[in-house]
């Protein structure tokens, strides 16, 4: 097993960490499929607001390519669709009954060639859990990666313990693992924190253990020290939870819908794991005391949001709610974007071998060739996240480093 | 432990005012010679940087900031006592102005401003001689320098690129001298001057380079005998003019380096 610790990044905290033993059960009525997930997606809905849907039946597909669907989580009725600018999806959002009425199982468990796996997989919803590098979105339909990362990193102790998420369910693990090698012709990295590796391996599947700072954690990091990204190659990462999920499709022939997350951080009442529904309302998930300020992912990369979203594992309590305050000399007067001072705090930041000040220069002028050189292909949100809170200008890497992305992504089309 | 990503300022007031604590001990050196007449020094150079940091912050409808404070201390502490009110008010006019407010402010331009104040007050007063460096000022200017080196805001690489370039260079020189006394005489201008986070290069091997380039024109543009606190700040200020310059090409064989290791 091959090992690597990383030392640059944001310091990984044990404040707030929820006790890694027992997951509650903690249903939402409420869950919905955001736009902000899939980003450039147009759907066509196959439902209609107030009809009766069963977990993993299909709610919408991709305009472009009709073969990807997108798959209720629960079983009951959808209450809103909402499209967002340019006929873009913006929200999609269900209503529990209660109930576990299983949409009948349409997959050939025994699916086995490469071919019938990808259209398993696109058919029933799981297609969605990759994403691409470069450029962080759904792979299409018929992209071949040059390698597939797995991440059960939780660098962060705030975040699940893949060990316990995974106690019983390692068979699935497994059959999971097995399938994304036949996705590949090239290696399958499963990246995970030293300790028993979480899987045996071959000659196709790869172990790598991952130490050090929060940077640890994102596959940003694990793709530039097993295999960086280089031009005209698309590498996929995908979560654990999700690899569980497709086994779990491949065994029984149904949709899992829920995921283990942890509500952590000093302001949760304690700090725990529950298992709830892909998408749940936060409000619903917490307790009435955490709502006001629970954010919507990790302490660095979390959004003030009502859902959770498809990739979050994790919703971060703060002790209170953030307030700006505006100050006598700043009245009336505009708070331009200010300068970005090249502080010691800046180079200790990115983990990716890429220089971080003239990157943050690029980006933050946009221009997209010079990032390209310095290697912004390899990034997305939330590894240049530690960047934005550091940086004296105040600008929001994450979405300065999107819109260079989507730029390169036009040009490339 | 605690490392500088948590004693980094993450604003740029947060910067001007830990190079303005830096700066309260090599003032206070300064200040015990002659008190009366410093403070006069001092306040005319505070005065001149923040009325003209108001005016453009008026003009621009910004809001108004305060990072002149620490062009007027470093003037402050290397102009001689007895030069008149009206050239202070002139040099740190023409420093802050061109220095920094006509490329919107601190962390825009790429010079240091007091470099540039103390720079051009040289070229058009040239009978003007500076404060030359004393023991007492180096010694002060340390914790100042530990304290900038914890928060980031100056890059040892710089530090020790150009100690070792103008050691190196006196070496050649063959002249005999005291390190003691070079160590001296480079201090402060070294630390407040060469190392100001935003004039110097911000790649890791840019500012080795850099450090260097500055150590070295220290040397060059020094007469005979130990460094002089005039070709500290032309070398301080010549070495800021290159370092996009250095870092332009750092980038690009950063870039061909990282395309060959993934061909």
């Amino acid at each position: 097993m091959k090992h690597f610790h990383i030392k640059r990044g944001e310091k990984a905290t044990r404040q707030g960490a929820p006790k890694q033993d027992v997951i509650e059960e903690q249903g939402a009525v409420s869950v919905a499929l955001l736009g902000s997930d899939m980003p450039g997606l147009r759907p066509k809905f196959e439902v209609e607001e107030g009809e009766r849907v069963q977990a993993g039946q299909v709610l919408f597909r991709d305009r472009r390519h009709r073969e990807v669907a997108y798959v209720s989580p629960i079983s009951g009725n959808v209450a809103t669709l909402s499209f967002g600018a340019r006929r873009t999806l913006s929200a999609c959002i269900l209503t529990s009954d209660g109930e576990v009425a299983h949409s009948p199982r349409v997959v050939p468990v025994g699916a086995d060639d490469g071919f019938a796996i990808r259209e398993v997989l696109q058919g029933s919803g799981m297609w969605s859990a990759f994403r691409t590098r470069p450029f962080g979105r759904t792979p299409v339909p018929d992209a071949r990666p040059e390698a597939v990362f797995v991440n059960a990193c939780h660098a962060s102790p705030l975040a699940p313990d893949p060990r316990i998420v995974l106690a019983g369910k390692e068979d699935v693990f497994a059959r999971g693992l097995a399938l994304l090698t036949k996705l590949t012709e090239g290696p399958v990295f499963l990246c995970q924190l030293p300790g028993a590796p979480l899987s045996k391996g071959d000659d196709r599947l790869e172990v790598a253990s991952f130490s050090g700072t929060m940077a640890a954690g994102l596959s940003g990091t694990h793709i530039d020290r097993l295999r960086p990204v280089r031009a005209g190659m698309e590498v996929w990462s995908i979560g654990y939870q999700d690899v569980i999920a497709i086994g779990h499709l491949f065994e029984t022939g149904l949709f899992m819908g829920d995921r283990v997350i942890a509500i952590s951080g000093t302001g949760a009442l304690p700090a725990r794991l529950v298992r709830t529904s892909l998408g749940a309302k936060i409000a619903e998930v917490c307790q009435p005391e955490e709502r006001a300020c629970a954010l919507a992912g990790d302490a660095l990369t979390g959004r003030d949001a009502a859902y959770l979203g498809r990739f979050h594992s994790q919703i971060t309590v703060p002790d209170g709610p953030v307030r700006q305050r505006k100050r006598f000399w700043q009245a009336n007067r505009a708070a331009i974007p200010s300068a970005l001072v090249p502080t010691g705090a800046l180079d200790h930041a990115l983990a990716p071998d890429i220089l971080p000040v003239p990157l943050l220069r690029a980006l933050s002028i946009g221009d997209s060739e010079t990032a390209e050189r310095l290697g912004c292909l390899a990034l997305i949100e939330e590894d240049v996240a530690a960047l934005s809170r550091h940086c004296t200008s105040g600008s929001r890497y994450d979405v300065l480093l999107r819109l260079v992305l989507d730029d390169l992504m036009a040009d490339a089309a | 432990m605690i490392g500088i990503d948590h004693l980094s300022p993450r604003s740029v007031g947060g910067v001007t005012i830990a190079q303005c604590v830096a700066l309260i001990a090599p003032l206070a050196v300064v200040a015990t010679a002659d008190p009366e007449r410093f403070a006069l020094n001092l306040v005319a150079a505070l005065v001149a940087a923040l009325v003209w940091e108001g005016i453009f912050a008026t003009l621009r409808r910004r809001v108004l900031s305060f990072h002149g404070v620490t062009t007027a201390f470093i003037v402050a502490v290397v102009l001689p006592p007895e030069i008149a009110i009206w050239q202070i008010v002139f040099a740190v006019s023409l420093g802050v102005i061109l220095g920094e407010l006509v490329f919107g402010g601190r962390g825009f331009g790429f010079v240091q401003p007091a470099a540039v104040a103390l720079s051009l007050l040289l070229i058009s007063f040239p009978e003007l001689q500076l404060r030359q460096s004393t023991t007492a000022l180096a010694v002060a200017t340390v914790p100042g320098a530990v304290l900038l080196l914890l928060m980031g805001l100056i890059s040892w690489r710089v530090l020790v690129g150009a100690i070792i370039a103008s050691a190196v260079l006196l070496a050649l020189r063959g002249a005999e001298m005291e390190p003691v006394t070079v160590a001296t005489a480079m201090a402060f201008a070294l630390v407040f001057l060469v190392c100001d986070p935003i004039s110097a290069a911000a790649t890791p091997i840019g500012r080795w380079i850099y450090g260097a380039l500055a150590g070295g024109l220290v040397i060059v543009f020094s007469p005979p005998g130990a460094p002089t606190a005039e070709a500290m700040v032309f070398a301080a200020l010549m070495s800021g003019v290159f370092a996009p310059l250095i870092d332009h090409v750092v980038i690009l064989i950063h870039a061909r380096r990282e395309m060959r290791r993934h061909a």
